[in-house]
């Protein structure tokens, strides 16, 4: 047939998903990350491990809504997840060492949100956003209103201290939350997982035409990626020692992976890891600059590079490139 | 009527199996009855078209027998399994096909990604690495290996109707569902249209095909069923269905005439 002749090649058979070459940049990002610790940072060191730990954890956050967000469910419900991560780690953290109680939140976040995926599979775009919003403020109110011996009520709730308050071990936790964040982000892209995401998202009738599993596959999505919200979740519970239902359950934190993503570059790996670390760092530093009306100036430094880059960061790093979104 | 007694049971005595068996399939949407009580046969490797005039009902009975809609009564048998209650899925993983009258690439991936889609999710148990090699080979059969690394957008219509077809074929299907593929379609493309559904059909697919292109039907259909109003008023050859006064009534006074 007319293909055959004009190109023989299966070339396009073997092309690995993602190609050695473009794992560069995300490699360069977590040596950098890993090496920050170690930079003579001077005086104000603590003050820029805080600002790097936490940045870490706006990765972490990120990312794993970006793999939400890869099968079609633009999703409102992240600080719901990473409230559950955080409470959880906070109450089972009484009964159990860290180091179990930090899986089991995440595990327990995860099948919540198995609940939440099968509630809304049948909705789309705005309407599954809305959905995602209540069901936020429903696990909001739920905790808020358990007895305060339960979960600490309105007020909040003391949480001890990861690896006993050292900032560097802080550090290195929650540089290996996000790298497993970015391996598993990274495994998708290279399984069927993938295939099924981009289908889903990009025609949801077609794709069950197709045989598709819609509902395996977007719950699936669900798990993994609420999952790894509570990790971040569990993160900033053990660095703040003190959490409360109305800042951790706060819109900010639904909305912040969403606009970070999408500053990043959607759909990718890097993308939303680069996001958080270009928009934390200019958050500080507009902060330090101009106290009054920084969130002013920051916004707009928002709505401008999205108006001007529809692909975000990762559009300015492959500009005239096809294909291979990592 | 004759026809309907007839084909409401599956005929036995048939030499060739029965892929696809509706039996006595209706749907409503509230008042209207858009498909009322439609009984048809598929034997294996034939090519069948379901014709009729506008408003007929043809696109609700694909939807039907895809899964879009489950039907208000009757039943459907795929290969001898009643599929009634199966979603679309399942009726993939089943072997039937579907391709769309509006063409649906996936946008934001290259052809062959799109077709990787249907052979890695048609049937279960296809690893990865398997599904590229028969997307391959499926741009390859439908003349499009040359444009496997483009985007499903810088294709032509024609393109896109063979990637629609590629696609389906990719899940491996017994029955392949065809919703006029040749709409839009330039007279030369159409006769390329129509080689490519009868190579098909001669890889072991049966076709059923909704076509308004009278020649077309006479070109590729086996077998037509006639629709009116969402009832089989004829089937048969199409020598046959185009004698009948009763499918000449229907058409009559109908802008596209039947010789359109």
């Amino acid at each position: 047939m007319e293909g055959r002749a004009l190109d023989g090649s299966r070339a396009v058979v073997r092309r690995p998903d993602v190609p050695l070459r473009s794992l560069l940049p995300l490699g360069l990002f977590f040596l950098l990350a890993l090496a920050f610790p170690f930079l003579p940072l001077g005086e104000r060191a603590e003050y820029l491990m805080q600002i790097a730990f936490f940045t870490l954890v706006a990765g972490v956050l990120a990312l794993s809504w970006d793999i939400l967000a890869r099968s079609g469910q633009v999703s409102l419900a992240h600080a719901a997840f990473y409230g559950l991560g955080a409470y959880g780690f906070a109450l089972l953290g009484k009964v159990m060492p860290w180091f179990l109680a930090m899986p089991a939140a995440a595990l327990l976040a995860g099948l919540i949100s198995l609940v939440l995926g099968a509630v809304t599979m049948r909705l789309s775009g705005m309407y599954f956003a809305i959905a995602t919003l209540a069901f936020t403020e429903v696990v909001r109110t739920i905790i808020q209103n358990l007895p305060e011996g339960a979960a600490g009520g309105a007020n909040g709730l003391l949480v001890p201290a990861l690896l006993g308050g050292n900032a560097r071990a802080q550090y290195f936790l929650a540089f290996g939350i996000l790298l497993l964040t970015a391996l598993v982000s990274l495994a998708i892209r290279r399984s069927r997982l993938h295939h099924a995401f981009a289908a889903i998202r990009q025609g949801e009738e077609t794709a069950r035409v197709l045989g598709v599993s819609v509902v395996k596959y977007k719950l699936l999505a669900f798990f993994i990626s609420s999952v790894l919200a509570a990790l971040g979740g569990v993160l900033y519970a053990g660095k703040t020692f003190f959490i409360n239902p109305l800042e951790t359950f706060s819109l900010a934190n639904s909305i912040a992976p969403l606009t970070t993503s999408i500053f990043g570059g959607l759909y990718t790996t890097l993308g939303p890891i680069l996001g958080a670390t270009v928009l934390r760092v200019a958050e500080e530093v507009l902060h330090n600059a101009i106290k009054n009306g920084y969130l002013v100036v920051y916004g707009l430094v928002l709505m401008l590079s999205i108006l001007w880059l529809p692909r975000g960061l990762m559009g300015l790093l492959r500009r005239g490139k096809r294909g291979g979104d990592v | 009527m004759t026809v309907m007694a007839a084909s409401s049971q599956l005929p036995a005595a048939s030499q060739r199996d029965v892929v696809l068996w509706a039996e006595g399939l209706s749907k409503r949407f509230g008042g209207l009855l858009a498909v009322q009580n439609v009984s048809f046969s598929q034997y294996d490797g034939e090519i069948l078209a379901v014709i009729g005039p506008n408003g007929a009902g043809k696109t609700t009975l694909l939807n039907l027998l895809s899964g879009v809609y489950r039907p208000s009564s009757g039943r459907l048998h795929l290969l001898g399994r009643d599929v009634t209650a199966e979603p679309m899925e399942a009726r993939c993983h089943a072997g039937l096909g579907r391709a769309f009258q509006i063409v649906r690439p996936f946008p934001e991936m290259t052809v062959h990604e799109n077709v990787t889609v249907g052979a890695l999710f048609g049937k279960p148990g296809v690893s990865l690495a398997q599904a590229r090699e028969r997307a391959y080979d499926l741009l390859e059969r439908t003349g499009l290996a040359a444009h496997a690394d483009k985007e499903a957008h810088e294709l032509t219509l024609l393109q896109d109707k063979r990637l629609e077809v590629a696609r389906a074929l990719a899940t491996g299907p017994r029955v392949l569902l065809l919703d006029e593929v040749m709409a839009g379609l330039r007279p030369g493309e159409a006769q390329e249209a129509v080689e490519l559904v009868r190579s098909v059909r001669d890889s072991g697919v049966s076709v059923l095909f909704i076509e308004h292109i009278m020649p077309v039907v006479r070109d590729l259909a086996d077998r037509v069923v006639v629709m009116d109003q969402g009832q089989v008023i004829a089937e048969g050859t199409y020598h046959e269905v185009t004698a009948n006064p009763q499918v000449v009534a229907a058409y009559l006074g109908t802008e596209e005439g039947l010789h359109a």
